[in-house]
């Protein structure tokens, strides 16, 4: 029997808000892949005095892998053809994999990625029942992230089908069922009934408000939201239900984001890219910021979570569920557009976008997801995100840090963007917050963590998982966020002195709630009318 | 000891890519003796489940550690590697395979290159399409474009896009109003509503001249154009579209298609979705050619015709592994998958090469293998992922013990290739 790896961070400035910790100077104790109370004093040390010592990074909502994230990558050889990625030279056994980049990176280069920045954990934040087999199969080839996926509710003929008949019970029991049945870990919701109508074909291409009918009167928007965040809750599953609202995009949308979290109100429910659901101005008509209006209900609502979902200039990817959505985007930008009706689910679309600092509306955009950031009191239910590759990749979190963190290089940015549709944004107002370090560590592991549930993540208190970041200081944040000096994963030194040394698979979180199993023949009879996919051949592994 | 005569149900078929999962494998002594709910094609896929078991090196029986070493030397010492994905594999195997071609800095390529106007045009627009299940519960206009399922796809019709009832079709083929577009020779569905004739030289114009009435404009005012015309506005007033064209090659000898008639498809299919909504449904073969696409495009960015010869992927859609036998620029290869299903130009292009296959009946390959590693066939023999032409993953449920398998095998080679 072999002994746990120890390892002790000796004497790093500590960001472990969890805990209360802020850039204490501390020492970190790991033994094997777990955070431990303390070690011997002969343990080996990893000196990081000088150094800001925080829990890995944990991304809630990006596209990094199935189904739609690899139509997307099928659709943009260009952006692979320029950003080559040679196989790591690893420290033990042979050398990693070759990839390539782009806003859609292929999976090896994913995990790589990520793990470069800090980051042991990703929530893939949308992905198709039918197709979750695909999904866990590249996560299987994402190496080091610890990964769940978040499952599509809301628009599947099943579910309104027992909305429509009342059956509130057997649609929670079928969500209970679908999580297991996928090997899932949150219910998501992506344009409540919007994408239904789109599928369905006919004049009504989309839902434009919580009340419009999705094939029967009873079925609403507001009836799905209602119907899906009470069964997360009843569920008791870790992550309340993710909510993607109905008008994505769309000027004055702010409204219905409102009326969405009115509708839910006492609940818990996860509101996701925000950013993209906060315009005033009239729908079809001049666009504004609603930014704060909405992030003043979120912080007023402490059942309220969020994540922001910020665009950031440069090339970007629109990959969604929302079918209806990239159909408008393809007609006024004449990009390439994706659409696949994916059948008794859900949608899937992908137009590849750039965000211009020229252009007016990507620099609304832009402000308002500053605007949220700055104007959001609790940072704990307000999570960073772009909602990769959407509103940009990942891989500028580090840009975003610092323009959360410098206000002076935020100032310096807004002088070089389209102001025209800036007027009444707070961001014009000279906001003067600057996130502070423990705040940055809240809003990228911290409150990520504790919003998905995942007690072993986020902190570095005994038990926790032993997925750490180590940074060198250094005033410009981009700089600093950009290149960890080490990041440990699950005990492993996975990046040393800035360069990939390991990569081990990552571990998979998953939900199996509880259900009915009077739930079962409604299911078989339904598959045996309309599936093309066998009842028993649907589940991802055989269930009990 | 197994009984006499056993059933396993749910299975799902490769004979081509409609992937019907609702097959029930009747085993009796061993032996697949039915294939209950098959199709012609499905039932010679399954065939009587008896593959070959052997390994050989230089056409000699050889221990399994010893094809390895062999396969290793042959590999490693090459200059210019291929490696090349065949049929009958699993998603598993597939994924063992491209990081060997990783690993080796080889040039990788697969049956996806035959299918490459497609896959290309895809690029170039993107698609408007839909998994088969939701043409079945939508469409109520369904335009064979040039092709009839029947030979290639036999039950494309019955399971997917004619027959079944659906959501909004719920009387089925009586739901559905059927137009065949025949192209030259190439003749949509027998059994249609309507029919539509185009000579094959004006095939992408009257696509085009479809697309201009769609979009509103005036058609040409060519008379011979007026049927395009007339079935583009047929195609407005449905509700939901499905267009549905063949994405393979014809059989050998028929006249290759315009090489922008795929563009103009597509395009077709994204202008109805203004007007109404329409899917193309490219039809595509079997043997799981659908996976290998899917996973050359998450592990490289690109789904075909990928060369690693730089430490990284580049993309080379003009050169694929036919194009590459034939310049004589590779020097030596590693076939996995079934060696039956091979291009011809492939296969004639590995003859004078050393030559490792691995995979289904690699014994039987019409060249001659330096050394050749029987598998099982995926689905039969061995479980796994398949992916059904429209990127549905499916599991694979083995009816039968056969010989070693190819998952395992790829990945024993592959830790050699690493060590």
């Amino acid at each position: 029997m072999t002994t746990a790896t120890q390892l002790r961070i000796a004497g790093g400035a500590v960001y472990d808000p969890a805990h209360g910790v802020d850039g204490v100077v501390r020492d970190v104790c790991i033994e094997g892949d777990k955070v431990v109370a303390s070690l011997p004093p002969g343990a080996p040390r990893l000196d990081a005095r000088g150094l800001v010592v925080m829990p890995g990074g944990v991304d809630m909502h990006a596209h990094i892998a199935g189904g739609s994230v690899n139509h997307a990558r099928r659709l943009l050889p260009e952006e692979h053809a320029v950003d080559p990625a040679p196989a790591p030279q690893l420290a033990a056994g042979p050398r990693g994999r070759s990839g390539t980049g782009g806003t859609l990176p292929s999976s090896f280069v994913t995990g790589y990625r990520y793990a470069g920045l800090g980051y042991t954990t990703a929530m893939e934040a949308a992905v198709a029942p039918l197709t979750a087999r695909h999904a866990h199969a590249e996560l299987d080839d994402t190496p080091i992230l610890d990964a769940g996926c978040f499952v599509l509710l809301g628009n599947d003929d099943f579910l309104l089908r027992q909305l429509a008949a009342g059956e509130t019970g057997r649609a929670r029991d079928y969500a209970a069922w679908l999580l297991g049945a996928t090997h899932g870990y949150a219910i998501k919701i992506v344009n409540p009934g919007g994408v239904a109508r789109w599928k369905a074909g006919g004049s009504d291409r989309n839902v434009t408000g919580l009340d419009d009918p999705v094939g029967s009167s009873t079925v609403t928007p507001r009836a799905i939201l209602e119907t899906l965040a009470g069964a997360a809750n009843a569920l008791g599953l870790p992550h309340p239900v993710h909510i993607h609202c109905n008008n994505l995009g769309q000027p004055g949308n702010a409204a219905t984001t409102l009326e969405s979290m009115r509708a839910l109100g006492g609940q818990r429910a996860h509101f996701t890219h925000l950013q993209f659901h906060s315009y005033g101005g009239a729908s079809g008509g001049a666009w504004r910021s609603a930014a704060r209006d909405v992030i003043e209900y979120v912080n007023a609502h402490p059942e309220v979570s969020v994540d922001v979902g910020q665009v950031m200039f440069g090339a970007a990817t629109t990959v969604t569920a929302d079918g209806p959505v990239e159909y408008l985007l393809h007609r006024s930008t004449g990009r390439k557009w994706v659409n696949v009706d994916i059948e008794l689910e859900t949608g899937c679309g992908i137009v590849p976008y750039r965000y211009r600092e020229r252009a007016a509306v990507a620099a609304l955009q832009w402000a308002v997801g500053l605007e949220l950031f700055l104007l959001a009191r609790d940072p704990w239910r307000v999570a960073l995100s772009t909602d990769h590759p959407n509103g940009g990749s990942f891989r500028s979190y580090p840009e975003l840090i610092r323009l959360l963190m410098d206000r002076a290089y935020r100032a310096e940015q807004l002088k070089r963007v389209n102001h025209k549709l800036l007027g009444g944004s707070a961001l014009l107002d000279g906001l003067a917050r600057e996130y502070s370090l423990s705040e940055i560590a809240i809003i990228t592991r911290a409150g990520p963590a504790r919003l998905l549930g995942l007690s072993g993540k986020g902190h570095l208190g005994p038990g926790a998982d032993a997925d750490v970041t180590i940074y060198t200081p250094d005033a410009d944040r981009a700089t600093m966020f950009a290149t960890p000096r080490y990041v440990i994963k699950a005990g492993t030194v996975v990046v040393e002195e800035g360069q990939l040394r390991h990569a081990p698979d990552g571990r998979r979180l998953t939900v199996r709630p509880e259900y009915d199993s009077a739930l079962t023949p409604h299911l078989r009879r339904f598959f045996a009318e309309y599936a093309t996919v066998a009842f028993e051949n649907y589940p991802v592994a055989p269930l009990p | 000891m197994s009984a006499p005569e056993r059933t396993v149900e749910h299975v799902t078929c490769l004979g081509c890519g409609c992937a019907c999962d609702d097959i029930a494998v009747v085993v009796t002594h061993g032996q697949i003796t039915e294939a209950r709910s098959a199709c012609g094609l499905g039932r010679e896929w399954f065939g009587d489940g008896s593959v070959p078991g052997e390994t050989r090196v230089l056409a000699r029986v050889a221990r399994l550690d010893q094809a390895l070493a062999a396969a290793t030397q042959i590999l490693t010492g090459a200059a210019r590697p291929l490696v090349y994905l065949a049929a009958d594999v699993s998603c598993e195997t597939q994924r063992e395979t491209v990081a060997i071609a990783d690993r080796l800095h080889a040039a990788l390529d697969g049956l996806g290159a035959a299918a490459a106007a497609g896959v290309l045009a895809a690029q170039r627009r993107g698609r408007a399409s839909a998994t088969l299940g939701e043409l079945r519960q939508r469409a109520d206009l369904v335009v064979f474009w040039a092709v009839d399922p029947g030979e290639r796809y036999p039950r494309y019709t019955t399971r997917y896009a004619l027959e079944p009832q659906g959501l909004a079709t719920p009387e089925g083929r009586a739901s559905r109003r059927v137009i065949a577009v025949d192209v030259g020779t190439s003749h949509g569905l027998p059994a249609a509503d309507a029919r539509v004739s185009i000579a094959s030289g004006d095939e992408v114009d009257a696509l085009g001249v479809m697309r201009a009435t769609v979009g509103g404009r005036t058609g040409a005012d060519d008379a011979r154009f007026q049927p395009a015309v007339d079935l583009a506005r047929r195609m407005m007033q449905a509700r939901y579209v499905a267009l549905v064209a063949d994405g393979e090659p014809g059989p050998a000898g028929a006249a290759p298609p315009d090489p922008d008639r795929a563009e103009a498809l597509v395009a077709l299919a994204q202008a109805l979705n203004g007007p109404t909504r329409c899917a193309l449904s490219t039809l595509r073969g079997g043997g799981n050619r659908a996976g290998a696409e899917a996973v050359l495009t998450w592990q490289t960015g690109f789904p075909m015709s990928t060369d690693f010869a730089r430490g990284h992927p580049e993309y080379r859609p003009h050169a694929s592994a036919a194009a590459l036998l034939a310049d004589g620029a590779i020097d030596a290869a590693l076939v996995v998958g079934a060696p039956a299903s091979l291009p011809e130009a492939v296969a004639r292009g590995l003859a004078p090469i050393p030559t490792v296959v691995l995979g289904p009946r690699a014994s039987r390959a019409t060249f001659q293998p330096a050394v050749a590693i029987d598998t099982g066939i995926a689905g039969i023999h061995e479980g796994g992922t398949a992916f059904r032409m429209d990127d549905v993953p499916l599991p694979l449920r083995p009816a039968l013990e056969g010989p070693r398998g190819a998952a395992t095998t790829a990945r024993l080679l592959r830790e050699r290739l690493a060590s």
